[in-house]
């Protein structure tokens, strides 16, 4: 007779010394696990729930405006520099991770500034309707009213500023795009679509492809330039104005545009006949778009008080931040570490946020780390539950932005059940219904 | 020289390779890039589906992935395997003629180790019949006679946690979510005792109760009484969470299936009910035995698929929780009353007249006509009568009997799980690691009304929704139009708030049930009265079913009832039975 009694050996399972950790032992079996879905989902749904609590986006406000807040823009290469140019004419260059100011000019230019870059080398562009392009350097600058090192002036009133990459230009949008070089005092060429008598509202060098630029103007159009051949390459408009573009940082032939349609678009600028893809959920213009630098999110603020943040591809459900006091949203940023994004607004202060809600900042061990992972991933496999869903999707907007949605939804519900009456009552095939994405693109010229 | 050697290279080599076109950005890339030879996948074809009928590229890039990954997660559960380094205990008969039956617990006491003799235990108590129950890591051990002893403790190292003389009749003991706090069924509540026995709540809801359950995932005590409700309390709140009404009178067989948390009860009548606490009817119900059920048990071993029942008329059925038609397999024991316990293996033992017998698994699950008893894997005898509880000890081969002088626990090889999981039942875990586990399991307590028959619900695919947007218009095919393009009734009626009723005008009909021309109507229209009520109901037709109209709808119907029955009266048709109520009518 073969016999053998289960015993466990206390030396394996118990720990050696004392302070040593007790050893774990594992057994995959599903009968030993009994319940193991049913008690996932009660995990995702605790998961999706915390997330909720501690999302508490806003970290500080920078004050120092008079006015409105009407520009913001980063230092290429710095974690922490940022400048914001207001309607009263004053710039200030903030430390964010100190939140001090490196730079304070309160009146850098006579009416509003509307445009403010750096260069490379990390001195300060302004540029304002006084019809005055300032350069201002950050060094030694804590007097008390700082002189700008040089000025450019122009004919006309400048709406936007932007440099370039590598070289040392810059180009400012005023009736026409002029392109400067720092050492000279007047623009170096002009660049126009031929038949244009538009005000151009924004100008942006692309990111990779340097000699490459971008426009929007009054005239709904979207327009590319070339300063090696010196002249507008291919112009588009559409049946909205844009008030703000922005170069992916990752994707070189990708462009986003703000528009006045509530919606923003993503381009492909190797086909300017559709967007490539449609963002809706603002209830207002969207004023100001900026990528992150990670290409994978860009944050937008609109009109409608809210800055929001949206995930690359993703059309729909962005993450949407406002407080009380945040008045219509002119300007926003992606932070170049992509954790944080600023927005500056018409109630004159810059705020910072975090560009994940429920983040937490400081120092996360690692344990935490892998806590936080599997909870990510927990929430990402019940999404379709329909529970842990909606705690996942639902967000709490201000009264006037969810009434404002529901009377958009019902307009456009109304309009979409009006076409389709229409398309019943005329001939067959004569009215065939339009994709989206069709119906934005008015014309493509070159 | 140098002449020399610059006739030798003009010679050359000659090219015999073609050459290839390299691109230096993509060699140089590749380089820095690549997954290192140790982390890349060593056996990487798995078989998945392409999905290749889905259009969208986006869903079925997605739906590869995700296969891929159960794919791959199923291939690493076979390397899972080394995680189980305990080999089970066993018996088995080396020569033809030896039977394990015929071995004895002495002859077993041999063959086993050091710390597994530690296993047999006889404790002579008095005050019997005793019950008993283990906690879900196998440490500790509760006990309860009848006559109101009650104690806890650890048998392995011989650690008393609470011994209390509670002086009145005891019915059944559990732990709840592990040793320290148990739940006792006294004569007329349930009382919960802290593990050093100190008296926490009296839980007058459960009123004469015979038979505690702890459900250990969802933090639910159930508990049967002699007035046959069937009680849950959630322990995490203090909630007494439902109580069904069995309507079978006293219950004195209950059990739990640790895969579904469904309760299992017996009663006086030989039925067998599944119940669950969202349910206030069972779920089930079969008619096991022709007497009172005197046990049941639900086999861990297969995912809770067999039940064990056993009858006061001697009778051991063994049931396919699938497919309830007629009992998989059933004997007589002999000598009385039979007890049945399932072991973690699936192994059964039935505790009948003065002995205990185990049977093995794979024969007991087997069907077979007619009652011949399963081969005997191991029986002992216990003289002291009646035997009221048996107990498998989790991870261990031990089987504990509460009898009437005491109890006893011997040793079954073979029956107990080897290799326990620390995440969920670990016997050896420390205060820490208990306390640990005591806060994760409040977290991940399942709500009571995710209780099912089929546990793998959760997370299943929704069934189709019962209503449909398919729609017909103008006499068309049906076609499937979203909800949100619908058109308003067409929306209701799949919401199925649209009203159905077919518009009844009160003025259309005469007295006698014909129906009036038009102009006929004209003429006897009733005007004025309820005029408001009417024009009220016009307006709701046809639109969302809403209470007031369906009640103002009813007393129009009354009102025109009475009018009716006023008219023929008048009309002096058939005279009204004289009523007992007619003395108080005026005049």
């Amino acid at each position: 007779m073969k016999i053998r009694v289960l015993q466990h050996d206390p030396a394996v399972h118990l720990p050696q010394r004392p302070g040593d950790p007790t050893p774990t032992s594992r057994n995959l079996d599903p009968l030993m696990h009994p319940f193991a879905r049913a008690r996932e989902r009660t995990r995702a749904l605790n998961a999706a729930k915390m997330d909720r609590m501690f999302a508490k986006p806003f970290i500080a406000s920078l004050e120092g405006h008079v006015d409105a807040v009407e520009v913001l823009a980063k230092q290429p290469g710095s974690l922490t520099t940022v400048a914001s140019g207001s309607w009263d004419g004053g710039v200030i260059v903030h430390h964010l991770a100190r939140r001090s100011r490196l730079l304070h000019a309160p009146q850098a230019h006579k009416g509003k500034v509307s445009g403010v870059c750096f260069s490379r080398d990390g001195r300060l562009f302004t540029c304002g309707v006084d019809r005055n392009v300032k350069l201002w350097s950050l060094e030694g600058s804590q007097t008390e009213n700082p002189q700008p090192v040089t000025v450019f002036s122009g004919k006309s009133a400048f709406n936007a500023i932007d440099h370039h990459n590598t070289d040392p230009l810059f180009a400012t949008a005023s009736n026409l795009v002029q392109i400067w070089d720092e050492t000279k005092s007047l623009p170096v060429s002009n660049l126009t679509f031929p038949t244009s008598t538009e005000t151009i509202t924004s100008v942006r060098f692309n990111l990779s492809e340097t000699s490459v630029l971008a426009s929007i103007g009054s005239d709904r159009t979207f327009t590319l330039y070339d300063i090696r051949t010196g002249k507008a390459e291919r112009r588009v408009v559409m049946q909205m104005s844009s008030n703000a573009l922005s170069w992916s940082p990752t994707f070189p032939t990708t462009v986003l545009l703000a528009s006045e349609d509530h919606n923003l678009y993503t381009f492909d600028i190797r086909h300017l006949a559709a967007p490539s893809q449609i963002y809706k959920a603002h209830v207002a213009a969207v004023m100001s778009c900026d990528w992150a630098p990670t290409g994978l999110e860009f944050v937008s603020g609109g009109w409608d008080r809210t800055v929001r943040v949206w995930k690359e591809g993703r059309g729909h459900s962005p993450e949407v931040y406002h407080t009380k006091r945040m008045q219509r949203v002119s300007s926003a940023l992606f932070t170049s570490d992509a954790r944080f994004v600023l927005s500056g607004s018409d109630d004159g202060n810059v705020r910072i946020w975090k560009a994940k809600a429920a983040e937490r900042l400081g120092i996360v061990t690692a344990r935490e780390r892998a806590a936080i992972e599997y909870r990510d991933s927990l929430k990402d496999r019940w999404k379709m539950d329909a529970e842990v869903g909606r705690v996942v999707r639902s967000r709490h907007v201000p009264r006037p932005v969810y009434q404002a949605s529901k009377l958009k939804r019902t307009m456009l519900d109304a309009q979409r059940v009006k076409e389709e009456r229409r398309r019943k009552h005329t001939r067959a095939g004569e009215a065939k219904p339009k994709a989206e994405r069709k119906k934005l693109v008015v014309v493509e010229q070159s | 020289m140098d002449a020399l050697i610059a006739k030798a290279d003009a010679l050359g080599p000659k090219q015999k390779k073609r050459k290839t076109f390299h691109n230096t950005t993509d060699d140089s890339v590749k380089k820095h890039t690549a997954v290192p030879k140790s982390l890349q996948d060593k056996n990487p074809v798995l078989n998945v589906p392409a999905h290749k009928h889905i259009a969208n590229k986006k869903l079925r890039t997605e739906l590869v992935r995700s296969a891929t990954h159960t794919a791959r997660a199923k291939a690493l559960l076979e390397d899972a395997e080394m995680l189980l380094t305990e080999d089970a205990g066993l018996m088995q008969a080396e020569g033809g003629l030896e039977r394990t039956w015929r071995v004895s617990q002495s002859e077993i006491l041999v063959d086993a180790g050091q710390d597994a003799t530690r296993g047999r235990r006889e404790w002579k108590l008095d005050g019997g019949p005793y019950r008993s129950r283990y906690t879900r890591n196998g440490r500790h051990l509760a006990i309860v006679g009848s006559m109101g002893h009650a104690s806890t403790f650890d048998p392995q190292t011989g650690t008393l946690h609470a011994e209390l003389q509670l002086q009145e009749t005891c019915r059944d003991i559990t732990f709840l979510h592990d040793h320290s706090h148990f739940a006792v069924a006294q004569k007329k509540y349930v009382f919960i005792y802290d593990r050093d026995g100190v008296e926490l709540h009296c839980l007058k809801a459960h009123i004469e109760p015979t038979r505690l359950e702890f459900l250990p995932y969802h933090w639910l005590l159930a508990s049967i009484g002699n007035a046959g409700y069937l009680k849950y309390q959630d322990t995490s709140t203090g909630q007494l969470l439902v109580e069904h009404r069995t309507k079978f009178g006293a219950c004195s067989a209950m059990t739990q299936n640790l895969h579904n948390a469904v309760i299992h009860l017996g009663h006086q009548n030989g039925c067998v009910t599944l119940w669950t606490p969202n349910l206030p009817h069972p779920a089930v119900q079969l008619l096991a035995h022709l007497g009172p059920v005197a046990s049941v048990s639900v086999d861990p071993s297969t995912g809770g698929r067999y039940m064990a029942t056993a009858g006061r008329d001697g009778a051991v059925k063994v049931w396919d929780c699938r497919n309830w038609k007629g009992a998989v397999r059933e004997w007589s024991a002999r000598g009385g009353t039979p007890e049945v316990e399932w072991s973690a293996r699936g192994a059964l033992a039935v505790a009948s007249g003065g002995s205990v017998n185990v049977y093995t698994s794979p024969t007991i699950q087997q069907p077979m006509h007619g009652s011949t008893q399963p081969p005997l894997y191991l029986t002992h005898p216990i003289p002291s009568r009646p035997l009221t509880s048996l107990r498998f000890a989790p991870f261990q081969d031990v089987l504990t009997i509460g009898h009437a002088a005491g109890l006893s626990s011997i040793l079954v090889p073979g029956v107990g799980e080897p290799n326990f999981d620390s995440t969920e039942a670990d016997p050896f875990e420390n205060r820490k690691a208990r306390r640990e586990k005591e806060v994760k399991a409040l977290l991940d307590k399942i709500q009571p009304d995710m209780i099912t028959l089929d546990p793998e619900l959760i997370g299943s695919l929704a069934p189709e929704p019962k209503l449909s947007t398919t729609t017909t218009f103008d006499g068309k095919p049906a076609v499937e139009i979203p909800f949100a393009r619908l058109p308003r009734l067409e929306r209701l009626r799949v919401q199925g708030k649209a009203d159905e009723t077919e518009v009844v005008d009160p003025d259309d009909t005469a007295p006698d049930g014909t129906k009036f021309t038009k102009e006929e109507k004209e003429r006897k229209k009733m005007r004025g009265k309820g005029k408001s009520l009417k024009r009220y109901l016009r307006k709701q037709r046809k639109n969302v079913i809403d209470p007031t109209a369906v009640a103002i709808r009813a007393k129009l119907e009354r009102q025109r009832e009475e009018r009716k029955a006023r008219a023929k009266e008048q009309a002096g048709g058939e005279p009204r039975k004289a009523s007992a109520l007619d003395r108080f009518a005026k005049g």
